[in-house]
C-alpha cells in the first residue's frame, strides 16, 4: 500500500493542491538557484518532466542567466554526461564560451535549428519524448492549443526540464503549461510575473536577478 | 580443437616466410629451375592515367597533374587538351608552361588515386575472384581460372580492355605464368599474351631494363656493364651479380622469370549489402512504397545478423521510369543492426517525400559493414541498459527528419577572439575526454550575434557597465580584429556585450547580449 501510495505521488501527473507542495523532492525539482525565486515556487525549485513557459516582451533580458544554475546543476548532476542540453530553434547561437564559465560543459548541447512551425513543434516533443534531455529549452511563437497539450503529454513521460520560450504578446493564449511567467527587465534585474502555478494564484516575484 | 590445428600449421607458416620473404635467404648457387607449381595465369593491368582520372575534373581547356620530383615540378598526366599543345607525362613543368600557356595545374592526389585503383579492383572481381592491387598504378588479376568462362586469355584480355576503354581508362594489359612478368610486359607492350611457362624467357628477355622500374643506381650499373635487356643480365653468372647488385633486384628478376614464387595478397573488397526489388506493378504513392522498403530492410537485418555487424549509413535509391531516381539517404549515430530501428527513421523520411514519377523499383545499399557488439537495442525513454540510449535516439530522429546540418554540436576553441571561440560540428553522443578550451576571465554574453551589428541607438543612450577589454588578434589569418568590448545596459534593462573598431572606422557595434 505505502509502496503504491508513494508511486502515485512520484508521479508528475499528479497535482496536489496544498501540502507536501512546499518539500522539495529532488526527483520532481530542481533548485532555480534564486532563493526569492525558490520560496515562490511550489516544490521550491523549477518543475521536471512538465512544460514551463517563459513569456519575454524580446530575446536576451536575462531568460537565460534566469535559468543557468538550474542548467549547471541539471547537466553536472548527470553522472554518466550522456544526456543533451537541447537548443529547438534558438534566435541566435547560444555562446558556449559564456555557458561553459556557468560550468556548462559545450559537448552536452544539442543545437536544433528547425524553421519550419511544424518541425520545431515535432523537434521538441521528440527531444521530451526520447529521454534523451537533461533540459530542453525551446523557442516557440504561435502554437495551437492541441499541440502545447501534445508537448506537455511528452514532457510527462520523462524528468526533463522543459521551458517554452514565447513572446510576451501569447500571455492571453490558452496554455496547458504548469508554470507561466512572464519576464520584464528592470534596472535591478528582472521582474517575474507568476501568470500560473501549481496551487498558487498570479503573483510578482521582483528583482530576481539582482544581486 | 583450434589451438591443435593452429600448432600444426605453424611450422609451415614459419618456413614459408624464411623461404619467401627474407632476401637473405637467396642460395649463393643458381636457383633450380622450377615452373610454378599450379599452373597460374596473371593478368597485369597498369593504369596509363591514373593520376589523371582519379581526380574529377571535367574542365573543356587544357589541364595536368603535375608532382613533385626531387626539387623540379614534373608533370604526372595531362588532359586531352594538354595532349593536343605536346604535352606529355614525365615533362618538366616550365616546359610544359612555355608550351601551353594557358595550361591549368592540379597538385597530384595520392589518397585519391587509391581510392580510384580501389574500385578498379572492385569492377575487375567481375573477371576474377584473385585480384591483388599493385599500387601505384597497377592491379593483378589471377585469371587462370576464369579462361573457359571467357573463352580464352585473348578474349578475356579483349573484354578487359574494352570495359576499361567504356570506363574512360586507358590502360596497358598483359598476362604472364607469373605477377612480375606479366608488370613488366605490360609496361612494354599493350596486349602480349604469354600462356605457357615455356615461352616466357624468351618473351621477358627482349624486354628493355627500364621496364622493371629498378632503382636509377642499378640501372646505371646495367648499362656501364654494356647489358641492354632482361636476357643480358639473365645469362650472367650469379655469383657475381649477386656482389654487384642488392638482393631486391636479383629476388624481382627471379620472380618474373618464374624461379622464385611470388606470393601475391589478395584484395578483399568493403563489404556493402545492395538488394534491388522490382515491384510487379509501379508505385505511385508513397504509402506503397513502405512494404517494399521494409522488406528490403529486413533482408538488410539478416545479411548483417549472421555477421554480428551493423551499419550507420543507408541509401534508398527509387528508380523512376522518366525521371532521375530519387535517392533517399538514412544515417545513425551509432552502427545499427536491428531493422526496425531504421523502419522508423525512414517512415519519417517517405512521410516527406514527394514522387516525382511512379516508382519501377528500389534499390537499396548500405555504407560500409561495421561490427557491433552482440546487444540488441532498446527502447527509447526506458533507458535501463546502457545510459544515453535515449539521447542517441534522438540524434538519428532529428537528423532523419531535418538532416545533418540541422542538428550540431559545439565545442570550444582556444581562440581570443570571440566569433572564433567555439565551433560547430557533428553531435557526439559520448562525452569528449579531455579539458575544455581555457576560459576568459572577462564576462562574455550568452548570446552572440552571428556577425556584430552597427549600434543602431546612440552611443550614449547606453550606460557602460565595465569595460574596455581590448582583444587584438588574428593578424596572422586574414581576419584580424582590434577591438575594445564594453558591457552595456539599455534604458530597459538589457544588458550588450558591444564594442568599438579600432581601425580606421572606429565605429561601435553590437555583439551579443547577456541574455
Amino acid at each position: 500500500m505505502d509502496g503504491l501510495l508513494e508511486t502515485l505521488l512520484a508521479d508528475a501527473r499528479l497535482w496536489r493542491a496544498r501540502g507536501g507542495t512546499e518539500a522539495r523532492d529532488p526527483a520532481l525539482c530542481v533548485p532555480t538557484g534564486w532563493p526569492k525565486l525558490d520560496a515562490r515556487l511550489p516544490g521550491r525549485g523549477w518543475p521536471l518532466g512538465t512544460l514551463i513557459e517563459f513569456l519575454l516582451p524580446e530575446t536576451g533580458i536575462g531568460e537565460l542567466s534566469l535559468l543557468l544554475p538550474a542548467l549547471g546543476a541539471l547537466v553536472n548532476a548527470d553522472d554518466a554526461g550522456r544526456r543533451w542540453l537541447a537548443w529547438i530553434a534558438p534566435p541566435h547561437a547560444p555562446y558556449a564560451p559564456a555557458l561553459a564559465q556557468s560550468g556548462i560543459r559545450a559537448d552536452r548541447l544539442l543545437l536544433v535549428g528547425a524553421e519550419k512551425p511544424s518541425d520545431r513543434l515535432w523537434a521538441i516533443e521528440q527531444a521530451l519524448r526520447s529521454g534523451g534531455c537533461a533540459a530542453v529549452l525551446a523557442w516557440l511563437d504561435a502554437a495551437d492549443d492541441r499541440w502545447l497539450r501534445r508537448l506537455k503529454l511528452a514532457a510527462e513521460t520523462g524528468r526533463t526540464l522543459a521551458v517554452l520560450m514565447r513572446p510576451a504578446r501569447r500571455r492571453n493564449d490558452a496554455s496547458p503549461a504548469s508554470l507561466r511567467l512572464v519576464l520584464e527587465p528592470t534596472s535591478r534585474g528582472l521582474d517575474l510575473w507568476l501568470l500560473k502555478s501549481r496551487g498558487r494564484g498570479p503573483s510578482r516575484v521582483p528583482d530576481v536577478l539582482g544581486a | 580443437m583450434r589451438p591443435a590445428t593452429r600448432s600444426r600449421v605453424s611450422p609451415d607458416v614459419g618456413r614459408t616466410r624464411d623461404l619467401f620473404e627474407a632476401p637473405r635467404a637467396i642460395p649463393q648457387a643458381p636457383v633450380p629451375r622450377t615452373q610454378p607449381a599450379p599452373r597460374q595465369l596473371w593478368l597485369a593491368v597498369r593504369l596509363r592515367a591514373l593520376p589523371l582520372v582519379a581526380l574529377p575534373r571535367g574542365a573543356e581547356g587544357p589541364w595536368a597533374v603535375v608532382a613533385d620530383e626531387g626539387a623540379t615540378r614534373v608533370l604526372v598526366g595531362a588532359n586531352a587538351a594538354a595532349a593536343r599543345y605536346g604535352l606529355v607525362a614525365g615533362q618538366k613543368l616550365n616546359a610544359a608552361r612555355a608550351l601551353a600557356p594557358s595550361l591549368e595545374i592540379v597538385e597530384r592526389d595520392p589518397p585519391r588515386e587509391a581510392q580510384h585503383l580501389e574500385r578498379l579492383a572492385r569492377w575487375a572481381m567481375s573477371l576474377t575472384p584473385l585480384v591483388s592491387l599493385e599500387p601505384p598504378d597497377g592491379l593483378l588479376l589471377e585469371v587462370q581460372g576464369s579462361l573457359r568462362l571467357f573463352g580464352g586469355a585473348e578474349a578475356l584480355m579483349a573484354r578487359a580492355a574494352g570495359e576499361l576503354d567504356a570506363r574512360g581508362e586507358p590502360c596497358a594489359l598483359a598476362a604472364a605464368p607469373t605477377p612480375r612478368a606479366a608488370l613488366w610486359l605490360a609496361r612494354a607492350h599493350h596486349g602480349t599474351v604469354v600462356e605457357s611457362a615455356a615461352t616466357l624467357a624468351g618473351a621477358l628477355g627482349r624486354l628493355p631494363l627500364a621496364v622493371t622500374g629498378w632503382p636509377a643506381r642499378a640501372l646505371e650499373d646495367c648499362t656501364r656493364l654494356g647489358l641492354a635487356t632482361l636476357a643480358d643480365i639473365h645469362r650472367l653468372p650469379r655469383a657475381g651479380l649477386m656482389r654487384r647488385f642488392e638482393a631486391t633486384v636479383l629476388a624481382e628478376l627471379d620472380e618474373a622469370y618464374g624461379q622464385r614464387p611470388a606470393p601475391r595478397r589478395r584484395h578483399v573488397a568493403a563489404e556493402r549489402f545492395e538488394e534491388r526489388l522490382e515491384p510487379v506493378a509501379e508505385l505511385d504513392r508513397v504509402a506503397a512504397l513502405e512494404p517494399w522498403c521494409n522488406r528490403l530492410l529486413e533482408r538488410l537485418g539478416r545479411f548483417l545478423r549472421v555477421r554480428d555487424a551493423g551499419v550507420t549509413t543507408l541509401a534508398f535509391t527509387l528508380v523512376h521510369r522518366d525521371a532521375k531516381p530519387t535517392c533517399v539517404r538514412l544515417g545513425r549515430a551509432l552502427p545499427a543492426a536491428d531493422p526496425f530501428e531504421w523502419q522508423n527513421l525512414l517512415a519519417e523520411r517517405l512521410g516527406r517525400l514527394a514522387l516525382p514519377a511512379p516508382v519501377r523499383a528500389l534499390v537499396l545499399r548500405s555504407g560500409a559493414v561495421v561490427p557491433v557488439a552482440g546487444t540488441s537495442g532498446d527502447l527509447p525513454g526506458c533507458g535501463s541498459e546502457g545510459p544515453g540510449s535515449g539521447a542517441i535516439w534522438l540524434l538519428d530522429r532529428l537528423r532523419a527528419r531535418l538532416g545533418e546540418a540541422a542538428v550540431s554540436g559545439v565545442c570550444l576553441v582556444p581562440e581570443h577572439r570571440p566569433e572564433a571561440a567555439f565551433r560547430r560540428l557533428r553531435p557526439e553522443p559520448a562525452p569528449r575526454p579531455g579539458a575544455d578550451a581555457p576560459l576568459p576571465d572577462a564576462p562574455r554574453p550568452l548570446w552572440l550575434l552571428a556577425a556584430p551589428e552597427p549600434l543602431g541607438r546612440p552611443r550614449h543612450a547606453l550606460s557602460l557597465e565595465s569595460g574596455p577589454e581590448r582583444i587584438e588578434s588574428g593578424w596572422w589569418d586574414g581576419a584580424p580584429v582590434a577591438r575594445d568590448y564594453y558591457v552595456a545596459r539599455t534604458a530597459q534593462g538589457v544588458r550588450l556585450w558591444i564594442y568599438q573598431d579600432r581601425e580606421a572606422s572606429g565605429g561601435w557595434f553590437l555583439h551579443g547580449v547577456f541574455g
